[in-house]
């Protein structure tokens, strides 16, 4: 099985993160992974891409122009994803930021409110770990305890933001 | 006391015997003489490691018998540092021009000089570049004729002619600067101090050792050699005035009491 | 040992680098490297190994050549606008038979450019670069696991021939993170006769490209030609994929490589019969072979992120009647499996 997911959005709005958290789950289920970042160069506020193929076989390009799962985090994302998923597939979109609804019949497409989800919870900044729950609870490219793993050991030194990352992380299972 | 027949002048055993290439009446030749006699006396014959630039000191280190390499235009300093980084046992020195330093080499000395690298660094400035035929360098003096200032070098132009001594001795890195002379006798004695404190400094890990020496350049003067010693007097020692511009504290202990 | 692990691609040439046996590390800040520079800050020294941040790529590649030359193990890593600065240090190195290693994670030019990865590179890499005569055996990682593996056979090979070696990546491959098997650290290094270290108990040692007599200096770069030619003969590395029955070769390196990969499984699906050939070295260039499939009539894709450098080679190899198409992106365009499936859907 092969997964090729393209993440993209805003450069601070965790787009990077979620698929290093993507990668390091499949890697630790023994998969070939690859992890490559792709933003304008502002740090901040740019736009800003992450790719992240997780399969059982040799990796090929580490672009990814057909992605199976592909989240948009504002309305350029959306432009940039939304025509070039690939059919069956999965795309994530952000209804916060992005009031475009797709006419592809060809895949699925899931809607999620994360700006305001993650500030429910009482941050926005966990706005990415609302999309990557929705990714866990549309597709099966690794589980949400192997995700929770990585968390655990990424966040060791500070609990409160570990578990807020949880938090947000099931919720984005739990809505979708 | 030395008895009839004893040789009281030779050659230092660090410095193998063969002619020089440099020009008549050049100073470079004494340049590299006292720093081989320095070599002698601090007997570094296994330690050093002497660092060829570009220009009349191109070939430096051939007039030692020690361990030697060429560096690129004014990169000299940079190739001592690692030198130095990799091996604090060893001694690397160079010998480098007013082009070689002043000029392309500039950001190489500052950064050396600012860090602190305890290498040695002896600048022969003769106010033009030397081998290249005379032109123009940072030292050249106001109005002075050159090979590219045919009319003489004029500030709007030119601009100024850089005092590295005096720049290099704003920076906290560097354990020693000076500046000498090898118009006389008594200068040179003066400039073969300098370069021992500018080794010891170093070796004693207190920073860069580091010694300006006006030097003639009777050709590309256009002076007669004789002429030249006088050349540098008139001329040079007015804008590049002789003297200690850095001495840490702790070099003052390195020097050795010397009777005039 | 099979201990896999996930590692970026500067930092595993980093790391490659350590267990490589490398002693000292200079470099000059520049995107999209500054990680392996960041990361060799904190190691090296922890290693009791030395870095030094320097003032510039001139006098980063001057403090490898000094260090080099006392025999230990040496680099320095930089990106394209860099690169061309070190060229000054480089050639003096060529002429002086110093070993070191550069990594190059190129970037887009000319000029400024930007920061996106590109492989504008390659003839500056694979013809000398610098002023006078000489070579460089170049080495393009395709991977992560790559990165590593080359630039430990990268300080063997610039030790064999007392010359530097390049590691030429593009900036994607550079910034890419992949699972990679950790390698053995090198335990002996080779004894360097020449090396400045002191003339202790031996007669002195001079590390030069200059003859006193002109008439020894084209004795002296006679002597180099024959070490490039022995790399030629000895040192040309690809990997081919999919060749025995391939009416169509796609030639790519770097990421690009990896994106013909993807690009030919596509092919495979239409049961096209295509193949890759991919450089590791591009110089030495895998010429023979790629003259070989031109013999058997395939007809030839070069895909590179370039206008065209590598083109040029395969022409030489390939000659003129063979169809041969250039698939390329610039300034900074990564080049995707999509162009290269393109490519060749118009040529079958």
């Amino acid at each position: 099985m092969s997964w090729e997911i393209a993440i993209s959005g805003f450069g601070g709005q965790g787009v990077l993160f979620i698929g290093r958290l993507l990668m390091e789950a499949g890697f630790a289920a023994g998969q070939e992974v690859s992890w490559l970042p792709y933003y304008s160069g502002e740090k901040r506020g740019g736009m800003c891409s992450c790719f992240v193929n997780i399969s059982d076989e040799r990796i090929g390009s580490i672009f990814i122009t057909h992605p199976d799962i592909a989240v948009a985090m504002n309305p350029d994302a959306y432009a940039m994803l939304e025509p070039d998923v690939k059919p069956e597939g999965l795309l994530i979109v952000n209804e916060s930021l992005i009031k475009e609804k797709s006419n592809r019949l060809d895949l699925k497409v899931i809607y999620v409110p994360m700006v305001e989800l993650a500030r429910e919870l009482g941050d926005e900044s966990v706005s990415n770990m609302i999309a990557l729950g929705a990714i866990l609870a549309n597709a099966p490219v690794v589980t949400t305890s192997s995700i929770i793993k990585v968390l655990n050991q990424m966040m060791s030194k500070d609990s409160a933001q570990l578990e807020m990352n949880k938090a947000a992380l099931l919720k984005g299972c739990e809505i979708s | 006391m030395y008895n009839m027949g004893d040789a009281i002048f030779h050659r230092p055993e660090s410095m193998p015997d063969r002619s020089t290439h440099f020009c008549p009446g050049c100073g470079h030749g004494i340049t590299q003489r006292l720093v081989g006699e320095v070599l002698d006396e601090l007997e570094l014959r296994e330690r050093a490691i002497c660092i060829g630039s570009i220009g009349c000191t191109v070939t430096s280190y051939i007039y030692y018998d020690v361990d030697g390499m060429e560096a690129p235009h004014g990169r000299a300093p940079a190739v001592a540092t690692a030198i130095k980084r990799c091996h604090p046992d060893l001694v690397p020195f160079t010998i480098q021009g007013d082009g070689d330093l002043a000029s392309i080499g500039m950001a190489e000395i500052i950064h050396a000089a600012t860090r602190g690298e305890n290498i040695t660094i002896i600048f022969a400035n003769n106010a033009n570049f030397g081998m290249t035929g005379g032109q123009l360098a940072p030292t050249t003096l106001m109005g002075m004729y050159t090979s590219s200032t045919i009319k003489g070098r004029k500030a709007e132009q030119n601009g100024f002619p850089i005092r590295v001594s005096e720049l290099l001795a704003t920076l906290d890195g560097p354990a020693y600067i000076a500046r000498v002379s090898l118009h006389n006798p008594a200068n040179v004695r003066k400039a073969r101090r300098a370069i021992e404190i500018a080794f010891k400094a170093p070796m004693a890990g207190m920073g860069l050792g580091f010694v300006e020496v006006l030097s003639m350049c009777p050709i590309n003067w256009k002076v007669e050699p004789v002429d030249a010693p006088q050349w540098i007097v008139d001329n040079m020692v007015p804008q590049f005035p002789l003297g200690e511009y850095k001495c840490k504290p702790e070099v003052m202990g390195l020097k050795t009491v010397v009777k005039e | 040992m099979t201990e896999r692990t996930l590692m970026g691609g500067n930092i595993a040439i980093a790391e490659g680098a350590i267990l490589a046996g490398c002693g000292a590390y200079f470099g000059y800040p520049i995107t999209p490297q500054n990680d392996l520079l960041e990361h060799m800050s904190q190691r090296m020294p922890a290693l009791g190994r030395i870095f030094l941040q320097s003032e510039s790529e001139l006098a980063g590649i001057n403090m490898v050549y000094g260090a080099a030359a006392t025999g230990i193990r040496c680099m320095t890593s930089t990106s394209s606008p860099g690169f061309s600065l070190q060229q000054e240090g480089i050639s003096y190195m060529a002429g002086a038979e110093v070993p070191c290693v550069v990594a190059n994670i190129m970037r887009a030019g000319p000029g400024l450019g930007n920061i996106g990865g590109a492989q504008g590179d390659y003839k500056q890499c694979t013809r000398g670069g610098g002023h006078g005569d000489y070579y460089l055996i170049t080495l393009v990682p395709a991977s992560v696991q790559e990165m590593m593996d080359l630039t430990m056979l990268a300080f063997e090979l610039a030790d064999k021939y007392r010359n530097p070696t390049l590691i030429m990546a593009d900036g994607f491959l550079g910034q890419s993170v992949e699972s990679i098997v950790m390698r053995e650290p090198v335990k002996k290094l080779p004894d360097k006769n020449w090396a400045i270290t002191g003339a202790k108990g031996r007669e002195k040692r001079l590390i030069n490209s200059f003859e006193m007599n002109p008439l020894d200096h084209p004795k002296r770069i006679a002597l180099l030609l024959e070490k490039y030619e022995r790399m030629r003969i000895d040192e040309v590395r690809y990997e081919g994929m999919r060749l025995d029955d391939a009416e169509i070769v796609v030639v790519a390196y770097g990421s690009v490589a990896r994106a013909a990969m993807t690009a030919i499984k596509m092919a495979q699906q239409h049961n096209w019969k295509v193949g890759l050939l991919r450089p590791i070295t591009v110089f030495p260039f895998p010429y023979q072979p790629l003259s070989d499939l031109a013999e058997k009539g395939c007809k030839f894709i070069v895909a590179e992120m370039s206008s065209g450098q590598m083109l040029e080679d395969v022409r030489l190899a390939v000659g003129s009647q063979n169809e041969i198409k250039l698939v390329n992106t610039y300034g900074g365009v990564p080049l995707t499996a999509d162009q290269i499936f393109e490519a060749i859907d118009l040529m079958i």
